[in-house]
């Protein structure tokens, strides 16, 4: 029935790169900072490393259940009715996600360069584009993925080495000037954004063609996003410093403000902001897909296509009510998002491992 | 018939989209902004803006008679306030974008300057690559009605005169926005702007007349130093030690400084490089500092009777201007503490190769500073002695 596309391998590592550094390079660095200031970059390699387990698990459960996405595994370990909820349960996370993102790209684009513009056209454009994608379909979006991965490194590679003049290598020292709790505590927040995130990939694992190799997909992909940050937030504590990183809202914005070379390359910030868009996306659709296509399969139905429009206007309706100010939704990012996260990208996933391992449930690919 | 009107329908949605940006500002609708000033007056902020007048810059044939740029000033309760108050005196509304100076009055400099920094730095107008300094002993706005010839915006004229001086005479420091926020945010360091003086009077100054002679009579000029304790001005530094402290914050690229010869006269040695290091480190609980500083000179004017052809010669002058340079610094150093601001961001050093000791003497650092053992090693090399070897001086004596 659905998920008759195939990706190809290389297409899910992608995917997976451009989800892990989604919105997080527009406002990690802001919060990393603030907690363990110049100790940042160590936040993000912890993190990154700790997220290898995550990724096991998720990897685990796929393997275990070839061929199905986290709607079909939930159905068939738990059961019609309660693998039903939990499906729900996990369309919501995916869905609240797909517009918590939305809102972030609105925000960014209204408190920094258009800032007379009602959010909701930003969002609308930006939503319709998403539904294109999701309507085309996985493959589609997984090709434009790969056309669009060399940009997003062309630019980063060319924000890194535009900006090596003005790096300050003492910017990162004293290491470990207040020992190793503050690291720790702004782990928690970078696991839930974005490896956390990282169990909707669940929902594409079967449609990828080489099914064998996906587990190294996986890590490779998360790998490499995680680097990307680390790059990033090193960048912005090495030129702004961890005090100026830790007030701003987009330091990695006002870090393209900094490029000037010569006095000529210089203002390149909104082509900057490009990366953003076309991470942000990325990350939208992929969670967007992946809440239309379960719950087509929850319910039942052939295809996932005549959901999308409906759903799409849920998405841009309910970013409308997610968050009645910046502020609020900052406090969510730092204190609620990551226990939310857990909810879903841990406790929900192990639970499943754990009953199916103990009703030894496996079903031969 | 369907395909008609679903064609239509996406021309309808297609025309929507294609019609440009929501809120497009187009050039001729923009007053952009060169400069700021900032001023106190009682309670209420005063904020002078230079305007450039496109016409009067653009055109190389109808232009050319007016002054390029206007001058709009507003005061408000705040800063923000009013700057949007000026829309009542200009036809434009003010475009920051293209700030190339900011000038803080020094009344307002010595009341504390975070509130106009908030402003500044949280308007996504604002970019934060423009200098900022001080009017010495003058109102922002004074600074502002000067005409300028060389450069005929006069805020270009500044902004190239400001980098100009410090790549090339030292005392000044070109300082931008989000170098003076880290420096204020900072603990271990202290801030220091430029301060700019208006020279001659006011009213030749803010007419045409005053670039239209050969000396203009009234001229903006770079002075040295002032220092923040916190977000406030407490002082200033004289021309040496502003140059001192560019030498210690490793800012210096090129300077000139003179040297008296043992028998009468003066030799001038031109520095080409000057790379200096900063070392922090704490023994038995007392803070230390060591400053390294190497510099590579070679000689530009000899105005005595030396002989330039001899490497004792070198040798002696190197140790002359080593001595010279050395204290200098220890100077500079020693009157910084006396007032105990750390302009040098020897605290920030300490914290880099100590952080336990650090967290203990952060809220306190300005008396521990007061008291830090401050060591200064100087490393003059003279390179050459320019194109010529012997002094004029000592030929015409022979």
């Amino acid at each position: 029935m659905q998920a008759k596309e195939k990706i190809m391998l290389h297409q899910f590592t992608l995917l997976v790169i451009i989800f892990t550094i989604g919105s997080s390079i527009l406002i990690t660095p802001a919060g990393l900072a603030r907690i363990a200031k110049q100790d940042a970059w160590m936040v993000v390699i912890l993190a990154t490393g700790i997220s290898m387990l995550f990724i096991s698990l998720y990897n685990s459960l796929g393997r275990r259940f070839p061929g199905m996405t986290l709607t079909e595994i939930n159905e068939q370990i738990l059961g019609k009715w309660l693998g039903k909820i939990v499906s729900l349960l996990f369309i919501s996370y995916f869905f609240i996600l797909a517009s918590a993102l939305t809102l972030e790209i609105g925000d960014f684009m209204t408190t920094q360069i258009m800032p007379e513009t009602p959010i909701q056209a930003v969002q609308i454009i930006f939503i319709s584009i998403v539904v294109m994608g999701v309507r085309y379909g996985l493959g589609t979006f997984s090709r434009a993925a790969e056309i669009f991965f060399p940009w997003i490194l062309f630019f980063i590679l060319f924000l890194t080495f535009s900006l090596l003049p003005q790096v300050n290598y003492v910017r990162i020292e004293p290491v470990f000037e207040n020992g190793i709790k503050p690291i720790l505590q702004a782990t928690v927040p970078m696991l839930g954004l974005p490896f956390l995130e990282l169990v909707v990939f669940l929902m594409i694992i079967p449609a990828i063609q080489q099914t064998k190799k996906v587990g190294k997909a996986f890590y490779a992909g998360t790998i490499i996003g995680g680097f990307i940050l680390l790059v990033i937030t090193l960048l912005t504590v090495y030129v702004l410093g961890s005090s100026l990183t830790s007030t701003q809202m987009y330091p990695s914005y006002v870090l393209a403000k900094k490029v000037n070379i010569g006095g000529f390359l210089q203002r390149v910030e909104a082509i900057m902001a490009g990366i953003w868009f076309l991470t942000i996306y990325f990350k939208i659709t992929i969670c967007f897909y992946a809440s239309s296509l379960g719950l087509a399969q929850t319910f039942k139905l052939n295809d996932y296509r005549p959901l999308i429009f409906p759903l799409g206007m849920l998405l841009i309706a309910l970013t409308q009510i997610i968050s009645p100010n910046i502020v609020y939704f900052n406090y969510i990012l730092r204190y609620v998002w990551t226990p939310y996260s857990l909810t879903y990208g841990l406790f929900f996933p192990l639970l499943l491992l754990v009953v199916a391992v103990i009703r030894k449930q496996k079903v031969k690919g | 018939m369907k395909k008609w009107v679903l064609f239509f329908c996406m021309l309808t949605i297609v025309l929507l989209l294609l019609s440009g940006c929501w809120n497009r500002r187009e050039l001729n609708e923009l007053a952009i902004a060169m400069a700021y000033g900032f001023d106190k007056e009682g309670d209420q902020y005063l904020v002078t803006t230079q305007v450039v007048v496109p016409s009067e810059v653009a055109s190389k044939t109808t232009g050319g008679n007016l002054i390029p740029v206007v001058v709009y000033q507003a005061k408000g309760a705040t800063l923000f306030e009013a700057i949007r108050k000026m829309t009542l005196l200009s036809p434009r509304k003010i475009y920051a974008s293209h700030l190339r100076m900011l000038v803080i009055g020094e009344e307002l400099a010595k009341e504390g300057i975070s509130e106009a920094l908030d402003f500044i730095s949280r308007d996504h107008e604002n970019r934060t690559d423009f200098f900022v300094t001080v009017a010495r002993n003058q109102k922002a706005e004074d600074i502002l009605k000067v005409t300028t010839i060389l450069e005929k915006i006069p805020a270009n004229q500044m902004y190239q005169a400001l980098q100009t001086s410090a790549d090339a005479w030292a005392p000044s420091a070109h300082i931008t926005l989000d170098q003076l926020i880290a420096d204020l945010i900072s603990k271990g360091k202290e801030a220091v702007l430029t301060g700019i003086e208006k020279e001659g009077p006011l009213k030749v100054g803010e007419s045409k007349d005053n670039v239209q002679k050969i000396d203009p009579p009234t001229r903006l000029t770079y002075t040295t130093l002032a220092v923040f304790k916190g977000d406030r001005l407490v002082g200033w530094l004289t021309e040496n030690e502003s140059k001192a402290y560019n030498y210690i914050h490793n800012d210096v690229k090129s300077t000139v400084g003179h040297l008296p010869c043992t028998n009468g006269g003066k030799v001038t040695v031109e520095v080409i490089r000057s790379k200096s290091k900063l070392k922090g480190k704490v023994i038995n609980g007392i803070p230390q500092i060591e400053i390294d500083v190497r510099t590579e000179d070679s000689v530009g004017e000899a105005n005595c009777e030396i002989d330039l052809t001899k490497t004792e010669t070198i040798e002696h002058l190197e140790k002359t201007a080593e001595k010279g340079l050395k204290d200098m610094i220890t100077k500079t150093v020693a009157e910084a503490q006396k007032y105990k601001v750390d302009i040098f961001g020897f605290g920030e050093e300490i914290n880099r190769s100590n952080p336990d000791y650090w967290k203990k003497v952060k809220d306190h650092w300005d008396q521990e500073f007061e008291k830090l053992e401050v060591k200064v090693n100087v490393d003059v090399n003279i390179l050459r002695v320019g194109t010529t070897k012997y002094p004029i001086m000592k030929l015409i004596k022979e």
